[in-house]
């Protein structure tokens, strides 16, 4: 009592500077009264009036820190970086005390609680971005649809929700849904239902138009959205995951219902998350589209494998510019004739250009040629009838290429041979001769007309035709490297594989190719040989001849 | 000129009253040839009254099917334009591709409108011309 008119003068004194200072001030004096506050905290504790005893009107925190203040000194009761802090309401403070000689406390309390909420805002855009890098590298370091449903649902699972569905699009009647528990481990299953039968599903899964994500009531979900031991669903949420230009798919968000519901912030990140995942998602389906066009062709466009029909061998071989691509720019075929007797049809040719859009050439001229084969005894017409074929306003893509129509008189084989622009066919003698057919003509599909000039020829037995594509002259290496492998290197080969067989002569010139290439690039290489079985008796030819060649 | 070409094609176009003359020096093959095709294009597009076209053919390096594809697509373009073109200095390679394919005197020929010339020098063509028009009902879209 004795105190207090100082104490009173002090705060008349100093209330005018305290009474307006932007700061909460309280005074209380050594038994616990207070004497003193300014406006601000007037506005704040209006139950704090002088007179009143601190303990009874401020909040316990603050009442506690008095207490440790007034026992053990303001230093003490203070951590050195951390001050001490609460609540007042529904903001949040920090409290600086000042302890005087005279045993008052003066409480300064700064209002943190944007400070507070900045710092926790940053803080979970912070663990948001590391969340969004981890999704985006995890993501895109596959190219695999299924593995890319199961990392975005367990990332989902881990980071968003109790439990998430990732519901792939389907032309089909079974919806492909990964399912992932936090903590789990996703699994696959099939659904046959109807996604519109569950609000939002089916437009998410259409992706067009573009749809928010959207909430929808736990009892409305269908069973099969609610994995087995997951409880009872609090709140759910369905965003479409989009991709590049395509649907990719469904997120579909569960949390259990002593979970907090989603906020706006969490969908916006959801949303934020299923955009990577999407594009994760559309690529790799994508991807797996583009791979199944590419073995679809393939198979298509893959060289067939030859053998003896009707008396005459042949054998073909076929190395593709890039090792890793099984088809390119060149193409073989042969086509048995309808008729037995009557000559069958073997085609080799060249399409400018390489990869994926050669083999697409390649595979149309194929097709031309085999629905000319009715013209198969006019190479010239086959050929005008192709060039027309292919003639096309917008490129000047062409082929090159070669028609040998082969058939077994006797013991012999009777060659047809023309070639249009391509390199000129290799006779191999039985005496080791290497004689070029004599035929010439234009390439195909470039210009408004491809005559050309067609050669007979006879191969007694055991000489052979070579038809060739410039892969194999013009390929590039040797032991200096740089050099090519050249018409003249090829004669000589062949001229040691007089009376070879077919296959041994394809072989060699496939094997001593690749060998002068070594590592080095080269373009699509085609060998097709045509022989004449070294055939003298009857009994030693193959059954499908007609025995004819005794004659 | 330069004895090794680059490998990446160079053209320097010269331009005179009526001709214009495109240098080519490098290898003119898949990746390059498209250049050649819009650099003539541009020509064709910028001179419409230009009477002839000679590509120089001196610094060629090698010429892959693409190549060609592209030179034949110049010579329909030129066609079309009614610009003769000329195949000037080419290399002993570049005559033997086009000897091979059939495509020297098509290119080379000296009618700017382009079909009879395509004419081979191998001997007979029988009724080429006349096969290739009856198998086309709906008209040849390569040059209507």
């Amino acid at each position: 009592m004795v105190s207090t008119k100082p104490q009173s003068g002090a705060g008349t004194e100093h209330g005018s500077a305290w009474g307006e200072a932007p700061y909460p001030v309280l005074v209380a004096d050594a038994q616990g009264a207070v004497v003193l506050r300014n406006a601000a905290a007037g506005a704040l504790l209006p139950a704090a009036g002088p007179g009143t005893r601190f303990h009874d009107v401020v909040p316990a925190w603050l009442s506690a820190a008095d207490q440790a203040v007034r026992t053990s000194g303001a230093k003490a009761a203070q951590e050195a970086d951390a001050p001490l802090s609460g609540v007042i309401g529904d903001r949040s403070f920090e409290a600086h005390p000042s302890a005087r000689e005279d045993g008052t406390v003066a409480w300064w309390l700064v209002d943190d609680t944007d400070h507070l909420l900045a710092r926790e805002a940053l803080r979970l855009e912070r663990t948001r971005t590391a969340f969004l890098t981890e999704a985006s590298s995890t993501l895109l370091a596959s190219l695999n649809l299924g593995r890319c449903m199961d990392v975005t649902a367990s990332l989902a699972a881990e980071h968003l929700c109790d439990a998430a569905l990732v519901i792939a699009p389907t032309h089909g009647r079974r919806l492909p849904v990964v399912t992932c528990l936090r903590d789990g481990t996703p699994s696959l299953s099939h659904e046959s239902v109807d996604p519109d039968d569950v609000p939002g599903l089916g437009e998410a899964l259409r992706g067009f138009p573009p749809v928010p994500s959207r909430w929808i009531d736990p009892s409305a979900a269908p069973d099969w959205m609610v994995p087995g031991e997951f409880g009872e669903v609090g709140s759910i949420v369905i965003t479409p995951l989009p991709g590049h230009g395509v649907p990719a798919g469904a997120l579909v968000l569960l949390r259990r219902a002593d979970s907090a519901a989603f906020t706006d912030s969490e969908e916006v990140f959801a949303r934020l998350f299923a955009a990577r995942a999407g594009a994760a998602m559309s690529a790799a389906r994508l991807y797996a589209e583009q791979t199944s066009i590419t073995d679809v062709l393939m198979r298509e466009l893959l060289p067939p494998s030859l053998h003896q029909i009707s008396g005459v061998d042949y054998a073909g071989g076929y190395r593709p510019s890039a090792d890793h691509e099984r088809i390119g720019g060149d193409f073989y075929d042969v086509h048995p004739a309808a008729v037995d007797g009557e000559a069958s049809l073997v085609t080799l040719g060249d399409v400018c250009g390489k990869g994926l859009e050669a083999a697409v050439l390649t595979g149309k001229i194929r097709n031309t040629l085999h629905a000319l084969l009715p013209l198969a005894d006019d190479h010239q017409r086959m050929i005008t009838l192709l060039n027309t074929a292919l003639l096309n306003s917008h490129h000047t893509r062409f082929a090159t290429l070669v028609l040998a129509s082969a058939v077994r008189a006797g013991n012999e084989v009777q060659l047809r041979l023309t070639s249009a622009g391509h390199p000129t066919p290799l006779v191999v003698r039985a005496n080791g001769t290497v004689e070029e057919a004599e035929t010439r003509g234009t390439l195909v599909g470039a210009m408004p007309q491809a005559p050309a000039h067609t050669t007979t020829l006879t191969l007694a037995p055991g000489e052979s035709c070579v038809l060739y594509t410039d892969g194999i002259t013009e390929a590039e290496g040797g032991p200096m490297g740089g050099v090519q492998f050249g018409e003249a290197r090829l004669k000589r080969i062949l001229a040691e594989c007089a009376g070879m067989p077919s296959e041994s002569i394809v072989e060699r010139v496939q094997m001593l190719a690749a060998q002068w290439i070594g590592t080095g690039r080269h373009d699509d290489m085609a060998v097709v040989v045509i022989s004449a079985p070294r055939t003298h008796h009857l009994s030693a030819v193959d059954g499908h001849t007609r025995g004819r060649f005794t004659a | 000129m330069t004895t090794m070409p680059p490998a990446h094609l160079r053209l320097t176009t010269v331009d005179s009253e009526d001709t214009v003359r495109i240098e080519l020096h490098g290898d003119l093959d898949y990746d390059t040839a498209d250049d050649l095709l819009a650099e003539v294009t541009a020509v064709l597009g910028a001179r419409p009254h230009l009477d002839d076209l000679h590509l120089h053919c001196a610094g060629l390096g090698t010429v892959d099917s693409m190549g060609l594809s592209i030179l034949l697509m110049v010579r329909r373009r030129t066609g079309q334009a009614g610009v003769r073109l000329h195949l000037d200095d080419r290399p002993a390679v570049l005559d033997r591709l086009l000897t091979i394919t059939g495509s020297l005197n098509y290119l080379t020929g000296s009618s700017p409108g382009g079909g009879n010339s395509a004419s081979l020098d191998v001997g007979e063509a029988p009724g080429a011309g006349d096969e290739a028009r009856a198998a086309r009902p709906t008209g040849p879209d390569g040059t209507s």
